[in-house]
This record gives structure tokens, C-alpha cells and sequence, in this order.
């Protein structure tokens, strides 16, 4: 392996706070998640009105900003049902399960940069592992614990298909999910946030990565079961999914992971390709220090606050697809769309560390074109000839009924019949017009 | 549609339906579900009973008659007047219309001369309901589907109409304004040009609703060759309306058997239709006509403000008594057919008085369509039957 | 393999003991997973018993082994083991047949397995004391078991992943409709031609 690609894993600067900053960085930690969520469900409720010729919740607190704790209080009050027949230990389990390791992935999300606090010399990250990310997928796979327990454990059909199902989904879309993750590793050199923010001083991965960012894009909506990936809460064929009977702070617990779950995919996309706590590009350069103390802050939460509104945009405009389309676009686009990207990826990797020369550039670079040409080419004629078998066959059935409208076996009755109407009556003989959406003259009774 | 989904087992919610898994063969063990009558992708209380083959749907059973209010019977101890409180109370959405089927009925009977002004203002009045019935659907439907903000478009148009509809006969919903022998009272002065600049306004409106969802790549995935009635199956069942017009029935009473003013606006009213029968096609239809009921309000105001003032209803005797005989009067109701069959011995009371009720008919279909589809699409078919509950179960 | 002189098992080491701590741990979920008549929990148990095998991992610096097992076989084995009881039955409450005849053999075969393993550990090692591996530059790394992983065991790597693919396979064929006899095939298209 040529050293000289991979960033220096250089986490020494971790691992040394002393107690009380760690216990104040949990805490901030804790606090901000707790806030995003609040402050996200209030921006979510304000914003939807906006684009829906409504106002939104203004009532508590200015602008309606305290409407979510109104929100929590009233579930937190709330009579906590349990069914008859739930597995008692499980059902209680379950809320825990969903929101437990959806807060832990956020320990390893860096802020910004190195500051001084009280006089120590720390990063703005609770901490980092070699193995950062992983961290972060390892926990996502724990929160389906939450889903799929919820939903066997309340003994209800409803409860257990919804929570087979979204467990499905976010497995299916955490696999399509780590692969875009693996084109970032291959350019940081490094599974580390804080390596990987740093690799990116220059150029985002969002731009150098673009498939890989597109599809990290789709993969984080169905991760978090969102719309227009929220199969779990289609009402009108599942009621509420998995916490279908699940009430007071026990259904706040679900709702408070779906949130904390959204911040951890925003937190992670600016973090792998938005350049993490790095001032945008025209900031940077026109204010050299905006990437220095506490400024990098502003940054990271400006563009996490970007990608969230993504999340509120796609769930005023799109609809709900359905399940199997969903796992098909999972299994059959995104992932081997992935797995191609990671190919180039990893060729240009290492001809880039074999030092290649420029003939082998070209070379390599125009026999994947060339491939790719082919194949295009062969698809386009196998697409070509079943057009035509369809249409062929088309004619043919036309031609046969044409002949003998009786043809299919299929009883058909008198397609004019006279009670529909006099004006018909005259239309009988007359050679059938046009159909469609043109108008038709009326002739009156 | 090539959808292949396999079942791997019964599951612990199956368990509870039905006897224990078959030793041979677990795959093909049925699963009952019931939807409805409470259930979220129910309107009001109409109940499926599904039988499932893992997700596909095997039989469907619409099961009707949670809301039966024995209107049929109601009619005949109420006097003509009071007939037409109930008789629009059955599709509450499309109150104006059904009031207007009983009022035909009686006027025929009497052979009563209506003005020409109420006639016009009844053409235009009808219409204005059927884009507010329309519009409920519009929205409604992609709320089924997951798409959030199309019902907010649709109902803030649906609100100015209201508005319009409110000053002119002091309803919202049900609005009493048919009398026998014309309209209950004169249109308010200026509300012509209340009424124009509002339509003015949902058609500028619709082109919203229409842009956020009518060509979404999902919407589209979700409701193409989706739900495909033929047109055998339409004219074995009785369907009609805008779910007939979309596979290509080409069936209009407004066109075909005019009443009202229509007669005089051929060159305005486009009866829309499609040949794909499909879901899509179902809320294309009622889209495109959405915007062809728009224009016939429009040519509908243009004549009533050229009318020389005159009455808009005719002085009717204390006493309303229809002469013995029997008259079918039907309409081009928004959502299909409505007919009424009256049968009076002279009285001032209906002997009966049946009601054709296009949701009834439009329903049944359900147990033709579903059987086949998945219970994913079953929402989405659902959805785009446009019923209303009342309707169904009268 | 560094083995050092100083340091033994005399005097145990706060990592230690939490490594044995872990131990107990795993091995009592372990058996609880055989043990508990309800099946959902003994799938549960199973993730506490690979939970705490991570932790293990995690005490001796192998942080990359550590989290794959938790990814993987937390989060994906165990969940399809899920899947799988229930979509098939997983009623609430105990079930009473879930000991089958062969529970002696079982017990037989699962006790030698564990004496032929220990045997085989403490007969490799020992007395040998072998520090944590945290100061002996990052050995559980993703580069270094990846360097292993491809230089020396890349034969036993593909082997495995051969065996994975037959597997997939086999799943396919397995589940594979158009094998069995037709009328499945011809019911499903009836109804939706007629329908």
C-alpha cells in the first residue's frame, strides 16, 4: 500500500479530555439532538403550512416555537395503554431499543475543529474511532431492534407487517447506504469522521462523489422511513405500522427516534460530503479564519439545517410509493448502481497510485467507455425487438377481434345499447368515431 | 403487471384468524382481513372483506349498509317540499345535484314550465357543485397515496366556491336552494360577477393541483394499468360517471339526454373521456373535467346576465300534489348516474320514490376489480372508485 | 505474536476483569438461548451473547471486528433469524414443544465442541500473557486486518466466499416458483385476466 494517498490517521488528540469535558460534550450532545428534534418538527409543521396555503402552529410561544414541548407534554400525560396480550417484557423493551442507538451514532459526528475550552486544547467531537463510521451503521442496524420488536410484541397483525416491513426496508436501504459510503473511504483513505472531513478541504465528496452523494440522498430518506419511503405509516393499508399500539411516552419514544434518526443521516451526509464543519467555498476564501474556533459550528449547522429542509420539501411534494417498488429500487437500481460507481472508483484509485502514465489513462478509461457503449447498444436493440413483438402482437389481437368481436370467449354485450340515450340510437349504424379525450359533437335530443 | 411476491408463511397475526397452518402446504393458507367499517382507508363506513394470499387479494367482498337511512322510505311520509331536504343529504358532496333529480322528477310530473333564468342558474349552480365535488376528490385521492399537500390546494380552491356558493343560497353543504317550479329566491345583486372572478380564480388554481401531482414519477408508478376496469365490465355493473368515461364509455346524460341548459351548450361541454381505465386515467377524467365544468359555468354566466330580468321560480299552491302517474328522472350526477323513479297516486306524498344512486353501482365493481392486485394496490383502486358512503348505503 | 514477560494473572487489570465480565456474560445468554421456552427471547438472548462477544472484541482493541459483529450478526443475522420465526409462527407467551429427541445429542455435541476449543486455547497458550494490543500500535485496525485478511488468508477468504454463493444459490433455487407443479402459476393469472 502506497502511503502517500491516505491521509495520516492522526487521532491522538483524542481519547485525552479530562472527565468533565466528556460529561459537557455528552450533555451538549444530548441537548442539541433534543433541540433538533423540537426545533425540526416546528420547522417541519411552519414550513409544510407555508407550502400548503396554511399557517402552521403559532400559538405557543413566539412563532409557535414551543409548540413541540406542548406536543411532548401532552403525550408525556397521556394514558400509557398496554393490550392484553403484548409480551410485556418486549413491548417495553422496544421504544428503548429504537431510541438508544439512535443518539449513541451522534458521538462521533464532528462539529469543528480544534478549540480551546477552559484552556484545553480539544475537538469539537465527542470522540473518534479508526472505525468511526461503522459506528454509525452498526447502530443504525441496532435501532430495527426497535421496529421489529414493537411490531411482534404488540400481537397485532397491523403492528407485525408494518414492523416487518420498515425492519426490511432500513436493512435493505443500509446496504445501498454502506456502499455509497465505501467510494468515501476509498478517497479519504480513512473510515475516521474527523480524517474524512479533513480530506475534504479542497473539494467536497458531494462533488468529486456525485453518484455515490445522489444515492446516499435516496438511501437516508428510506433509512429513516420517511416519505416518500414511509411504508411503515401508509395508513391506509398498515393504520400506524409498527406503533400502531403504542401510546403516550412510549409512542413519544418512536417519534423522538424517527427525528434523532433524521438528524444522524443529515449529520452524516454534511459530515461525508458537504465538507463536514468547513465553511462553504466562497466564505472560506474571501475569510481565511472561518474555518478556525468556533466559527465551523455555524457552518456544520447551517448545512445540517439545509439537508433536514430537503427532508420537509420531499414530504410536501411526493407521494407514497409502493412496497414492492420500493425494495426494487433498492435491490435493483441503487445497489448495483453502487457497486458499478465503486468499481470506477477503485480503478481510478489505483491507477492513480500505480502512477500510471497517460496512455494507460486512456486506455482503461476508453475500453470502459467502449464497454459501456456496447452494452448500451445491445440493450437498446433487445428494447428495440420487444417494442415490436408488443406491437405485432397488438395488431394481431386487434385484427382477430376486428374480424370476430367475440374472439376472446368474452360474452360481449350490445356496446350501444338504445336505453343509453336517443341521441345514440342514430350513432348505431354510423362507423364508430375516434375515441380518446376529443370532444364529441352533440346533436341534443 | 409484473409483480411476483411470494409467501413465506402464515405469521402470529394469521394465527389469530384462522385454524392452524396446514401441514402440507403453508403458502397457501388464506388470510381474512377485514377493512372497514372503521378503518383508515375507509371513506366513512363502507367494509371490504378481503381474503389474502399473502399480499395479493384473492376475493373482495364490499359489504354495504352500515349507514342505511331508509331515505327511500323517508320520502314517502314527507311532502315534496321536504323531500328535497333529505334527498340531497344522501351524496353530500353533491347536494345541488341531487336536489335537482327530485325537483326534475316533480316538474315533470306537473309538466310545469320552469323560467328561464332558474333553468340557467340551476345549469350553473349544478356545475359549481361538481367542480366542488371533484375538487374533494382531487385532493383526497393523492392524500390516499401519501402526497400530503394536493388536498390543501384543492380545498383552498374549494373554499373560494364555497364562499360563492354560500352567499347565494346560505349553505355550504347542503343547500335547499331547488324548489319545485325553479329556484328558492333571486340571485344576490352583483353576485354574477362574484361567481365569474371565482372561476377565474380555480382555474388558475387547478393548473397548481394539477402541477404537483397529476405527472409525479410516483404517482404515476402507483396508479398506471393500475385498477383497469373494461368497458364490459362498466356496462355489465352499471358504473357510470367519470370511472365509466375513463375506459372509454363515452356516456354523458348531459350530452346524450340533455336536460337543464345543457341542450344549448353542446359547443361548451366536452364530455372527457379515456380508453386506459386505469387508475390514472380515473383522476385525469376528473381533472379534465374539473376544467370543462369551469367553461360551462362560464358560458352559463354569460347568459344569465344577458337574460332580461324575470322571475326565477314559479308561485306554487299550498298544497303540492303530483298526479297520479310514474316518471324516471336521472342525471349526470358528478359521480355518475342518479336517477329517481317516482310513482305517485295523486297524493301529496310519493307513493315511492326509488333512488339510483351512482355509488351503489360504482362499488359493486370492487368485487370484479380487486380480486388479483396487491393489498398495496388495493388503496390506490379504493381511492380511485370515488364513492361516497351515503351514496352507497342511501 | 509479542509475548511479554511482565504482567500476569496473578494481578488482573481493570480490562481484564471486564473481559471476563463479558465472558460470563455471553456464555449465560448463551445458554439462556437454548434454555428459554419462548422463542422471540431466545433470539434475543442470542443478540445479548453477540453483544457482549463484541465487547470482548472491543476490550482487545480489535474495534473493526468488534463493530462488523455487531453490524453484522446483530444487526442483520439475528434480525433475519427474526424475520424468519415470524413470518413462520412466533406466538407470545412460552410454546411447550420446542425441545425435540435429540436434545441429549445436543448437549453432547455442543459440550465436546467447547472441551475441544478450550483445550486447543490452553494448550496453544498456556501461561503466555499478552497485553493489550491498544499499545502495541493499532493491531485490530481496519488496515492491518485488512492486510492480513488479503496477504495471508486470501485463500481461506474466497473459499469462504464460494461457500457464500452456494448458499445464495441455493436460496434462490429453493425458493424458486416455476419449479413447483403449474396451477399456482395458472390460478394467479386467471385472476387477473378475469378480474
Amino acid at each position: 500500500m502506497s502511503t502517500h494517498v491516505l491521509a495520516a490517521e492522526d487521532l491522538s488528540g483524542f481519547g485525552t479530555d479530562p472527565w468533565w469535558l466528556i460529561v459537557i460534550k455528552v450533555l451538549f450532545i444530548f441537548v442539541f439532538l433534543v433541540l433538533s428534534v423540537l426545533l425540526t418538527m416546528w420547522a417541519e409543521r411552519r414550513i409544510l403550512g407555508r407550502m400548503q396555503l396554511r399557517l402552521g402552529p403559532n400559538r405557543h410561544g413566539p412563532f409557535g416555537l414551543l409548540q413541540g414541548l406542548a406536543d411532548g407534554l401532552k403525550l408525556g400525560v397521556k394514558e400509557d395503554l398496554v393490550p392484553k396480550n403484548v409480551d410485556k417484557w418486549v413491548y417495553i423493551l422496544a421504544p428503548a431499543a429504537a431510541s438508544a442507538p439512535a443518539f449513541i451514532s451522534f458521538a462521533i459526528m464532528p462539529f469543528g475543529p480544534q478549540v480551546s475550552i477552559f484552556g484545553h486544547q480539544t475537538h469539537l467531537q465527542l470522540t473518534d474511532l479508526p472505525v468511526a463510521v461503522l459506528l454509525v451503521l452498526a447502530m443504525a442496524s441496532m435501532g430495527v431492534y426497535g421496529f421489529v420488536l414493537a411490531g411482534w410484541a404488540s400481537g397485532s397483525p397491523f403492528a407485525l407487517l408494518g414492523g416487518l416491513r420498515s425492519s426490511a426496508q432500513v436493512i435493505s436501504y443500509e446496504i445501498a447506504m454502506a456502499l455509497t459510503f465505501v467510494a468515501v473511504f476509498l478517497y479519504a483513505g480513512t473510515l475516521s469522521t474527523s480524517g474524512i472531513v479533513d480530506a475534504q478541504e479542497r473539494l467536497w465528496f458531494a462533488v468529486v462523489l456525485i453518484p455515490s452523494f445522489l444515492i446516499y440522498m435516496v438511501t437516508m430518506v428510506g433509512e429513516t422511513n420517511r416519505i416518500p419511503f414511509d411504508l411503515p405509516e401508509g395508513e391506509g393499508e398498515l393504520v400506524g405500522g409498527y406503533h400502531t399500539e403504542y401510546s403516550s411516552m412510549k409512542f413519544a419514544m418512536f417519534f423522538l427516534a424517527e427525528y434523532v434518526n433524521m438528524s444522524t443521516v443529515c449529520g452524516l451526509s454534511v459530515t461525508l460530503f458537504l465538507g463536514g464543519w468547513r465553511a462553504p467555498a466562497p466564505i472560506s476564501t474571501i475569510w481565511p479564519d472561518a474555518n478556525t474556533g468556533w466559527w465551523p459550528m455555524l457552518w456544520f449547522i447551517a448545512k445540517f439545517a439545509m439537508v433536514m429542509f430537503i427532508f420537509i420539501w420531499l414530504r410536501a411534494a411526493m407521494p407514497r410509493v409502493r412496497y414492492d417498488q420500493l425494495m426494487k429500487l433498492g435491490w435493483k437500481v441503487l445497489i448495483p448502481v453502487s457497486i458499478v460507481w465503486i468499481i470506477v472508483v477503485a480503478t481510478m484509485r489505483a491507477l492513480r497510485n500505480a502512477e500510471a502514465t497517460t496512455t494507460t489513462w486512456l486506455v482503461v478509461v476508453g475500453a470502459g467507455l467502449a464497454a459501456a457503449l456496447v452494452a448500451l447498444y445491445l440493450w437498446d436493440r433487445a428494447a428495440e425487438k420487444r417494442r415490436e413483438a408488443k406491437e405485432t402482437a397488438k395488431e394481431q389481437e386487434f385484427a382477430t377481434l376486428k374480424a370476430k368481436p367475440t374472439a376472446g370467449g368474452f360474452p360481449v354485450p350490445p356496446l350501444r345499447a338504445a336505453h343509453y340515450g336517443s341521441a345514440v340510437r342514430d350513432a348505431l349504424e354510423a362507423p364508430r368515431p375516434e375515441r380518446g379525450t376529443s370532444a364529441k359533437e352533440v346533436t341534443g335530443a | 403487471m409484473d409483480i411476483s411476491e411470494r409467501t413465506v408463511g402464515v405469521g402470529a397475526g394469521a394465527a389469530q384468524t384462522g385454524d392452524a397452518v396446514s401441514a402440507k402446504d403453508m403458502a397457501t393458507e388464506d388470510m381474512v382481513l377485514n377493512i372497514g367499517p372503521q378503518h383508515p382507508s375507509t371513506h366513512g363506513v363502507l367494509r371490504l372483506r378481503l381474503r389474502l394470499d399473502g399480499e395479493q387479494i384473492v376475493s373482495a367482498e364490499p359489504i354495504v349498509g352500515y349507514m342505511h337511512r331508509g331515505a327511500e322510505k323517508l320520502f314517502e311520509v314527507r311532502d315534496y317540499r321536504q323531500i328535497v331536504v333529505l334527498a340531497n343529504r344522501h351524496d353530500w358532496l353533491s347536494a345541488f345535484a341531487n336536489e335537482l333529480g327530485v325537483v326534475l322528477a316533480v316538474e315533470r310530473m306537473l309538466g310545469m314550465e320552469v323560467p328561464e333564468r332558474a333553468t340557467w342558474a340551476r345549469t350553473l349552480l349544478a356545475e359549481l357543485n361538481r367542480v366542488l365535488n371533484h375538487l374533494m376528490f382531487l385532493g383526497s385521492y393523492p392524500l390516499e397515496m401519501g402526497a400530503i399537500t394536493p388536498i390543501f390546494y384543492a380545498f383552498t380552491e374549494r373554499e373560494y366556491l364555497q364562499a360563492v356558493m354560500e352567499e347565494v343560497s346560505g349553505g355550504r353543504m347542503h343547500y335547499m336552494f331547488n324548489r319545485v317550479g325553479g329556484l328558492k329566491e333571486e340571485l344576490p345583486a352583483g353576485w354574477t360577477g362574484r361567481a365569474r372572478a371565482t372561476v377565474a380564480e380555480v382555474r388558475h388554481g387547478m393548473v397548481r393541483v394539477e402541477e404537483i401531482i397529476h405527472g409525479n414519477e410516483i404517482f404515476r408508478a402507483r396508479t398506471r394499468g393500475v385498477g383497469v376496469l373494461t368497458r364490459e365490465q362498466i356496462l355489465q355493473y352499471g358504473v357510470s360517471g367519470p370511472i365509466a368515461r375513463a375506459s372509454g364509455v363515452d356516456f354523458d346524460l348531459r350530452r346524450d339526454e340533455p336536460y337543464l341548459a345543457y341542450g344549448e351548450l353542446g359547443d361548451v361541454l366536452r364530455v372527457v373521456t379515456r380508453t386506459e381505465g386505469d387508475c390514472h386515467a380515473r383522476f385525469s377524467c376528473l381533472l379534465d373535467q374539473v376544467a370543462v365544468s369551469l367553461n360551462l359555468a362560464d358560458a352559463c354566466l354569460d347568459r344569465l346576465e344577458a337574460l332580461p330580468p324575470g322571475p326565477i321560480n314559479q308561485r306554487l299552491p299550498k298544497v303540492l300534489k303530483a298526479p297520479e302517474g310514474h316518471v324516471y328522472q336521472w342525471t349526470e350526477n358528478p359521480l355518475g348516474l342518479n336517477g329517481y323513479f317516482l310513482v305517485s297516486r295523486g297524493e301529496k306524498t310519493p307513493w315511492r320514490m326509488k333512488l339510483r344512486s351512482a355509488s351503489f353501482n360504482n362499488v359493486q365493481v370492487l368485487k370484479e376489480l380487486l380480486p388479483g392486485n396487491l393489498v398495496a394496490d388495493m388503496i390506490a383502486i379504493l381511492g380511485s372508485m370515488f364513492f361516497v358512503v351515503g351514496d352507497i348505503d342511501k | 505474536m509479542t509475548v511479554l514477560a511482565e504482567g500476569s494473572y496473578a494481578s488482573p487489570t481493570g480490562q481484564e476483569i471486564v473481559f471476563v465480565l463479558l465472558g460470563v456474560v455471553t456464555l449465560a445468554a448463551a445458554v439462556l438461548v437454548v434454555t428459554t421456552r419462548r422463542l422471540v427471547h431466545a433470539a434475543l438472548w442470542l443478540v445479548v451473547a453477540f453483544g457482549a462477544l463484541a465487547g470482548c472484541y472491543l476490550v482487545m482493541s480489535a474495534e473493526l471486528v468488534a463493530w462488523v459483529q455487531v453490524l453484522i450478526y446483530v444487526g442483520a443475522v439475528v434480525v433475519l433469524l427474526l424475520f424468519g420465526i415470524m413470518l413462520t409462527r412466533a406466538p407470545i407467551g412460552p410454546s411447550t414443544d420446542l425441545d425435540g429427541a435429540n436434545r441429549p445429542a445436543a448437549v453432547v455435541v455442543a459440550v465436546a465442541l467447547a472441551g475441544v476449543l478450550v483445550t486447543v486455547i490452553v494448550d496453544g497458550f498456556r501461561t503466555a500473557y499478552v497485553p493489550s494490543a491498544r499499545a502495541s500500535s493499532g493491531a485490530g485496525s481496519a488496515e492491518t486486518i485488512g492486510a492480513a485478511l488479503f496477504r495471508d488468508w486470501v485463500l481461506p477468504f474466497e473459499a469462504l466466499s464460494v461457500l457464500l454463493l452456494a448458499a445464495l444459490i441455493g436460496a434462490i433455487v429453493l425458493s424458486r416458483r416455476e419449479i413447483g407443479p403449474a396451477e399456482t402459476d395458472a390460478r394467479r393469472g386467471g385472476g387477473e385476466g378475469e378480474g
